[in-house]
């Protein structure tokens, strides 16, 4: 197992685009690469652009989802590359837990490292884990576990079964109504860099196979997230399982339930109910 | 002891007061603005009660619907009105609940004897509303103002597009939860099984007390006509049944399980504009001036709920702070001779009381052994309310203040009123007021 240390945020744009042009031919196992950043801070700018789209106070400390920002252009560069089996035009983020050991302050110095894990058969494809860990001063104070679908893979013989689901309790009627627009994906692309095309457009996403653009899974867990956000514990675990697209525009409720010293949520479309993404937030 | 020692606390005197008709949105108050009609009301006040060129204690008043430029409101409308300018002033804020909270702020303070007198008020427009430009817009504009080059300055105005020149238009809705106020109340009374047809009777009853109110001639102390309105636009003495029955559920699209809404436009306050003034005293001051004294503000509560997360109804937060206030006062919910249960919706009233009358809820949410139990109709809203006269958000206290005040007075001595309103936000102020 060898790690890689990057000494910047490799080029998100780019990586989709190699991501896209090495798509064919890809397979094999895992590999135990682990790509790292060291002494990673913060730009205040970026963080006061996050916590606008996402809706969360700007404040002192980060949101629990914030440091994926900084881990997600690894990971990209991790599925991206050639010896990594699976294509990423195709892969469907299905579930992202976040562990939020202790709060971390806006100024705080960070150490980044992420690997791939878990290659794992699914009923319709293979899931894959992107894992990620942020340190500070040497111990660990956030991580996450990003699951990935690749419908029609094949994991490799022996594989475990993947765990895609997130079940919650009796949430009763919902408690906030969202109206999402349609630049939805296009600013949350902006302050995260994350921009696959199936969020940008209605045209880009449709050469993907999506009728109209979706929204960042990752935004929605943040805007579930920022409706509690005073309302959470020290250290916590969100969980999170995202079902049906989420078609831009649209109007989705929220509904949450305080449970277990934190909260079961849900996201649906306010009219057919279509279950957009199910949450459990406990103590850790 | 120093020599200028304070008095002990006292209750504060309800003078009088004085409002403008309210008007629908959009019409005969359409062109003027938040201190255009809190001017002509503290003007109508000051003309009541001979006020010209004195000073009185402090003018505190409000309005929910605010322009950026009105960040001295009150203060500017004192400047304009007729007061000595040497009356000092400050703005308010508590949603539907700013024009009661204006006037226990004042109340408290001639309690402590810090001030003599004071007026109180609220005005609110949705004609004259303040409209803001896009927040994409706002944030570039902001820019290219702190922009110090040519260059920075041409960069700032490239980001312009074609679609963020839309303003954003206020909306009557909660920033939490994405809900307009009537929904939630809609969830409230699908809650509390509010029917239809009982929302509608007192819609009608609302209409007719006010409409008789003002034959008598009851407002004509109480309200200045203003830019051609004598009365409430609002108010239809000839409102029935019938024709409310055939109104359309206007609210419900958040029900569970498809339930058909109960509130129609005919039991909902519409959005109107308007303002109210009342004129608060010390006992010594009215007597110097050779002013009445209609009532006195006895005692004053605050409440809120969490309708976001915990389950409880947007407006209920009065059900909460009624019961506090009648435990520090000791008197049960039936040592009334009349309540001001604010008409935001028909169904607020009804879920308001029937809370107080359920023993479950009056246990588990309130902490009463008993619950507050039931209240005589006959003693309810008696010249109407916002049903019948609209409800300009902030102007609706000082209205509901003096009316009461006016009502408690007639009765005679002794007497007692409670007044509960329902607040944005979760909140709600209530008020026990006493001839």
């Amino acid at each position: 197992m060898g790690t890689t240390v990057l000494d910047a945020p490799p080029n998100m744009a780019a990586l989709f685009a190699r991501a896209a042009l090495t798509a064919r031919g890809r397979g094999g196992d895992l590999p135990d690469t682990r790509l790292a950043r060291t002494g990673v801070t913060v730009e205040p700018g970026s963080l006061a652009d996050y916590a606008r789209v996402c809706r969360f106070p700007l404040s002192d400390t980060l949101p629990a989802t914030y440091p994926h920002m900084l881990t997600f252009p690894l990971q990209m560069a991790l599925m991206s590359d050639r010896a990594f089996p699976l294509a990423l035009p195709g892969l469907v983020h299905v579930r992202n837990r976040i562990d939020a050991v202790r709060p971390i302050g806006s100024g705080e110095t960070l150490d980044l490292e992420v690997w791939a894990e878990r290659f794992a058969s699914h009923r319709s494809g293979a899931t894959v884990d992107l894992c990620a860990s942020v340190s500070a001063g040497g111990a660990e104070v956030w991580r996450s576990r990003s699951t990935y679908l690749a419908r029609g893979a094949k994991a490799p013989a022996g594989a475990p079964d993947s765990d895609v689901t997130v079940d919650v309790g009796d949430l009763g009627h919902p408690v906030a109504t969202w109206r999402i627009p349609d630049d939805a994906g296009r600013r949350y692309a902006k302050v995260s860099g994350d921009v696959n095309p199936i969020h940008l457009s209605g045209l880009t996403a449709k050469a993907f196979g999506f009728k109209r653009a979706i929204a960042h899974g990752m935004w929605v867990k943040a805007r579930v997230l920022a409706a509690v956000e005073n309302r959470l514990p020290e250290a916590f675990t969100v969980d999170v399982g995202f079902r049906k697209p989420l078609f831009l525009p649209s109007t989705v409720t929220l509904a949450t339930a305080a449970t277990g010293g934190g909260w079961d949520a849900a996201v649906r479309n306010a009219k057919s109910g279509t279950e957009h993404l199910l949450a459990t937030v406990r103590p850790l | 002891m120093a020599s200028n020692s304070k008095p002990a606390t006292r209750k504060a005197a309800i003078v009088g007061g004085n409002r403008i008709p309210f008007a629908r949105s959009n019409s005969t108050y359409g062109q003027a603005s938040n201190q255009d009609m809190l001017t002509a009301t503290i003007d109508g006040l000051v003309a009541r009660f001979g006020l010209q060129g004195e000073q009185v204690g402090e003018v505190v008043a409000g309005a929910v619907l605010k322009h950026a430029r009105d960040f001295n409101l009150t203060r500017e409308s004192v400047l304009g009105s007729r007061l000595d300018a040497s009356t000092p002033a400050y703005d308010v804020q508590q949603a539907c609940g700013t024009g009661l909270e204006a006037a226990i702020l004042v109340a408290n303070k001639i309690a402590l004897g810090q001030i003599e007198s004071g007026i109180a008020g609220g005005v609110d427009t949705t004609s004259d509303a303040p409209l803001a430009v896009g927040d994409d817009l706002r944030r570039i504009l902001i820019s290219l103002n702190s922009a110090k080059t040519l260059q920075d300055r041409l960069k700032a105005i490239a980001r312009i597009r074609p679609g963020m020149i839309a303003p954003e238009i206020p909306r009557n809705a909660e920033p939490r939860t994405g809900l307009a106020m009537g929904e939630h109340a809609q969830l409230t009374a699908h809650e509390w099984e509010i029917g239809r047809e009982e929302q509608d009777e007192l819609t009608v009853r609302s209409h007719q007390n006010m409409a008789a109110a003002y034959e008598r001639g009851f407002f004509d102390d109480l309200v200045t006509p203003f830019l051609g309105l004598t009365r409430d636009q609002n108010l239809r003495p000839d409102s029935s049944l019938e024709k409310l029955a055939k109104l359309k559920p206007v609210f419900g699209r958040a029900l569970p399980d498809g339930a058909e809404g109960t509130m129609t436009a005919g039991n909902s306050t519409p959005l109107t504009d308007g303002a109210s003034a009342v004129l608060l005293a010390s006992d010594e001051w009215a007597a110097e001036q050779g002013l009445p004294v209609l009532a006195h503000l006895v005692d004053a509560q605050t409440a809120a709920v969490d309708y976001v997360h915990g389950g409880e109804g947007l407006l209920m937060a009065p059900v909460y702070a009624v019961p506090k206030m009648l435990a520090r006062n000791g008197l049960t919910l039936q040592d009334f001779d009349f309540y001001e249960i604010h008409e935001a919706f028909a169904s607020t009233v009804l879920a308001t009381m029937k809370a107080w009358e359920d023993p479950a809820y009056c246990k588990e949410k309130l902490g009463l052994d008993a619950p507050l139990g039931s209240i005589d109709r006959s003693k309810l809203n008696v010249y109407g309310s916002s049903l019948a006269a609209g409800h300009p958000f902030a102007a609706t206290g000082g209205r509901i203040v003096a009316s009461l005040a006016k009502t408690l007075h007639q009765a005679g001595p002794g007497k007692r009123g409670l007044i509960s309103i329902c607040a944005a936000g979760g909140q709600g102020v209530v008020a026990i007021l006493e001839s």
